[in-house]
C-alpha cells in the first residue's frame, strides 16, 4: 500500500483517469465519427513517442519511420494472403521491423549528425520502389502500385482496433518511462550531453544507439501494423510516404522535445488541426509547418517548455502535491 | 554487340543530366560548406524556383529562361530572409534546431506550392525544349543540352565569383575559420546572409532547367534533395570540380541503370548508391 501511496502524484493520477475514459470510450456511446480521431492520436502518439526517444533522448534524428511502419504493415498484408491470422501478423510485423532496423543499423550507424538524418531519409525512399516493383503474392492484378487488401478482417470490430492501438500507446509510453528509468536511458543522456566523453568513460555508445534504435522500430511498426487493420488496405506511395515522418516530427517538436509530456500535448494539437482542418489538407500541414518553426525559434522545449516557465503553472503544481503529501502523511 | 550500338544514347544523356545534378547540388554545397548546414528545405526551394517560372509562364507568357529576371531576386529575397530570421538565430538553439527548421521551411514551400498550384504535374514546356538535336546517328532532347550549358556557365560563374569580387573572398574566409574572418573585420552574419542568398539562386536557375527537363509536382522536393544531397557527398564540400564529377556521376547511373535494367530502376539506383557511398565513405569520396 504504501509502494502505491508513493507513486499516487497529481501527474500519475491524473494518466490513469485518461487511460480508463480513454479505454471505455467505444462502450460509452460516444459519436462513431470521433472513434477514429481518438484512434489516430494512440497511434501517432506512440510514433511520436518513440521519435522522441530517438530525437530527443539519443540525438539520432532518424527519418525513417514510414519504412518501419511500411514493412510491418506489408508483413500484415501479406501474410493474411498465406492465411496467417491478421492478430499474428500484427505481431510478427512489428518483430519484421526491428528485424530490419537491425539489418539497416549495419550501414546508418557509421554515420551522425546530418548524415545520419539523409541516410535515414533515403531509406522509405528506396523502399517505396521495391514494394512498387514487387509482387511477391496475388498475381499481376494485386500489389505493386496496386497495392494489397488485408484480409480475414471481416468479422472485427472497430473497438477491438481502437484497444489495440490504446495498448500501444500504453506501452510506448511506459517503454519510454522503464527505458529513461534505466541503464539504458542514462547511457542515452550521457551521450546526447557528449558522445566522446560518454565514450571515454566507458559507454558502449553504438550498442545503446542501436538498442534504442531497435526499440522505436519495433514500437513504431506495431503502430503502423495497427493502422493498417483500421484501413484495411495499402500501397506504396502512401506507405512509404514522408507525410508521416512530418506529422511525428511535428508533433513531438510542438508538443516539447526531450519531454515526456511533449508528445502527449503535441499529438493533440496535430490531431485536433487534422479534424478542423479536415478539408483543407494542404492548410493543415502549412499551418503545423509556421507552428513547428516559431515555436523551434521562440521554445526549443516546445509548448511543455513555454508551461514550464510560466509562474502559474510552477505555484499550482507546487500548491498540489504539498495538499497531496498532506493527505498522504495523515 | 547490339546492346552496346544502343549504349551511347544512355551516356550522353546520362553526362548532360548529370550536368543538370551538379546545378541543383550547387546550392546545397554552398550552404553545406559555408554555414555546415544541410539545408533539408533545398529541393522545396528548387521546385519554387520551377514554379515561379512556371507562374511567369503561364500569366505573363513568359519564357522559362527569361523569367529568371523576376525569379532571381525572388529567391535572392527568400534566402536572404530565411538566413537572417531563422536559420540565422537556429544556429545558436541546439544541433538539431537548424534541421528541424528546414524541415518546417520545406513543409510551408511544399503546401504553399499545394494550394496555389494543385497537386497536377506541371512542366516548363516550350518549343525548344520539346525539340532534339542530332550528334552521328543519335538524337538527344535540346532540354538536356540547355541544362548542361546553364550547369557549366553558373558554376564557372560562381567559381570566379568566389575568387575575385570581395564578397566572394568574405565568403570564403567565414566557411574557413568563422572566428579568424569576424577578427579580421568581416561581418560573417551578413555574410551568411549573402551566402545562402546565393545558394538560393543557384536553386532558382536549377529550377527552371529542371523544370524544362522533368515533370514536377509540389512533392518531387524530396526527391531532388535526395539526388542533390548524394552529389554533395560524393563530391565533397566547397569543391566545384567535385560537385560537377559527382553530378556526372550520378546522370551516368540513373541513365546506365535505365538503359541496362528498365526506367523504373533508374531512381532506386540513386537511392542505393547513395546509401552504399553512405556507408562505405560516410564523408564522401573526395571528402576532406
Amino acid at each position: 500500500m504504501k509502494f502505491l501511496a508513493s507513486r499516487l502524484t497529481i501527474g500519475n493520477m491524473a494518466i490513469g483517469a485518461m487511460v480508463i475514459i480513454l479505454a471505455l470510450l467505444p462502450v460509452a456511446g460516444v459519436p462513431r465519427e470521433w472513434l477514429p480521431y481518438v484512434f489516430l492520436f494512440l497511434l501517432y502518439l506512440a510514433m511520436a513517442n518513440m521519435w522522441n526517444l530517438l530525437a530527443g533522448y539519443s540525438g539520432l534524428i532518424s527519418l525513417c519511420a514510414p519504412a518501419f511502419l511500411g514493412i510491418a504493415g506489408y508483413a500484415l498484408a501479406i501474410g493474411t494472403w498465406v492465411s496467417i491470422p491478421w492478430w499474428l501478423g500484427i505481431i510478427g510485423g512489428a518483430i519484421l521491423a526491428g528485424i530490419f532496423a537491425i539489418l539497416i543499423s549495419l550501414p546508418i550507424f557509421r554515420l551522425s549528425g546530418v548524415y545520419f538524418a539523409i541516410g535515414t531519409l533515403v531509406v522509405p525512399e528506396a523502399l517505396r520502389i521495391v514494394f512498387l516493383l514487387w509482387r511477391p503474392v496475388g498475381g499481376e492484378l494485386h500489389g505493386g502500385g496496386a497495392g494489397y487488401m488485408i484480409k480475414g478482417l471481416v468479422d472485427v470490430q472497430m473497438s477491438t482496433i481502437y484497444w489495440l492501438a490504446l495498448g500501444t500507446a500504453i506501452a510506448s509510453a511506459v517503454i519510454m518511462r522503464i527505458v529513461l528509468k534505466s541503464k539504458l536511458g542514462l547511457g542515452l543522456a550521457a551521450i546526447r550531453d557528449n558522445e566522446r566523453a560518454a565514450a571515454n568513460s566507458g559507454v558502449n555508445t553504438l550498442r545503446i544507439k542501436v538498442y534504442s534504435f531497435l526499440i522505436s522500430a519495433v514500437i513504431t511498426g506495431l503502430a503502423g501494423a495497427v493502422f493498417y487493420v483500421y484501413q484495411g488496405y495499402l500501397e506504396p506511395v502512401s506507405t512509404f510516404n514522408v507525410k508521416w515522418t512530418m506529422t511525428i516530427l511535428l508533433a513531438t517538436v510542438i508538443g516539447g522535445l526531450r519531454t515526456e509530456g511533449g508528445p502527449i500535448i503535441g499529438t493533440i494539437i496535430i490531431v485536433f488541426l487534422y479534424f478542423l482542418l479536415a478539408r483543407y489538407a494542404g492548410y493543415s500541414l502549412l499551418i503545423q509547418g509556421v507552428i513547428v518553426i516559431i515555436i523551434m525559434l521562440l521554445s526549443p522545449q516546445g509548448i511543455v517548455g513555454i508551461m514550464r516557465n510560466t509562474r502559474l503553472y510552477q505555484s499550482l503544481s507546487q500548491l498540489a502535491n504539498r495538499q497531496l503529501m498532506a493527505f498522504k502523511t495523515e | 554487340m547490339e546492346v552496346l550500338a544502343g549504349l551511347p544514347t544512355p551516356l550522353v544523356m546520362g553526362i548532360l543530366l548529370g550536368g543538370l545534378y551538379a546545378l541543383l547540388a550547387l546550392g546545397l554545397s554552398v550552404v553545406f560548406g559555408v554555414m555546415k548546414l544541410v539545408n533539408i528545405a533545398h529541393g522545396d526551394l528548387v521546385i519554387l524556383g520551377s514554379y515561379i517560372a512556371f507562374a511567369c509562364m503561364t500569366y505573363l507568357g513568359m519564357d522559362p529562361i527569361i523569367s529568371l529576371v523576376i525569379g532571381i531576386p525572388a529567391l535572392f529575397g527568400i534566402g536572404l530572409f530565411i538566413q537572417q530570421f531563422l536559420m540565422g538565430r537556429a544556429f545558436s538553439l541546439s544541433a538539431e534546431a537548424p534541421l528541424i527548421i528546414a524541415f518546417g521551411i520545406a513543409l510551408v514551400i511544399q503546401n504553399t506550392n499545394q494550394i496555389i498550384w494543385t497537386p497536377l504535374s506541371r512542366g516548363l514546356t516550350t518549343p525548344y525544349s520539346l525539340s532534339s538535336f542530332h550528334l552521328g546517328p543519335y538524337q538527344f532532347p535540346v532540354s538536356y543540352l540547355l541544362a548542361f550549358i546553364a550547369a557549366v556557365v553558373v558554376m564557372l560563374a560562381l567559381r570566379e565569383f568566389l575568387r575575385r569580387t570581395y564578397l566572394g573572398k568574405a565568403i570564403n574566409a567565414a566557411s574557413e575559420d568563422r572566428v579568424a574572418a569576424q577578427l579580421m573585420g568581416i561581418n560573417t552574419k551578413m555574410i551568411y546572409g549573402f551566402a545562402f542568398a546565393i545558394a538560393m539562386i543557384s536553386a532558382g536557375i536549377a529550377g527552371v532547367f529542371l523544370g524544362m527537363t522533368f515533370p514536377f509536382t509540389p512533392t518531387s522536393g524530396m526527391q531532388f534533395l535526395i539526388i542533390a544531397f548524394g552529389v554533395v557527398i560524393i563530391g565533397g564540400l566547397g569543391s566545384m570540380l567535385g560537385t560537377f564529377l559527382g553530378g556526372l556521376i550520378f546522370g551516368l547511373v540513373q541513365t546506365l541503370a535505365g538503359f541496362f535494367f528498365g526506367p523504373a530502376i533508374q531512381m532506386l539506383s540513386i537511392y542505393v548508391i547513395v546509401l552504399v557511398i553512405l556507408a562505405v565513405r560516410p564523408k564522401g569520396l573526395f571528402g576532406r
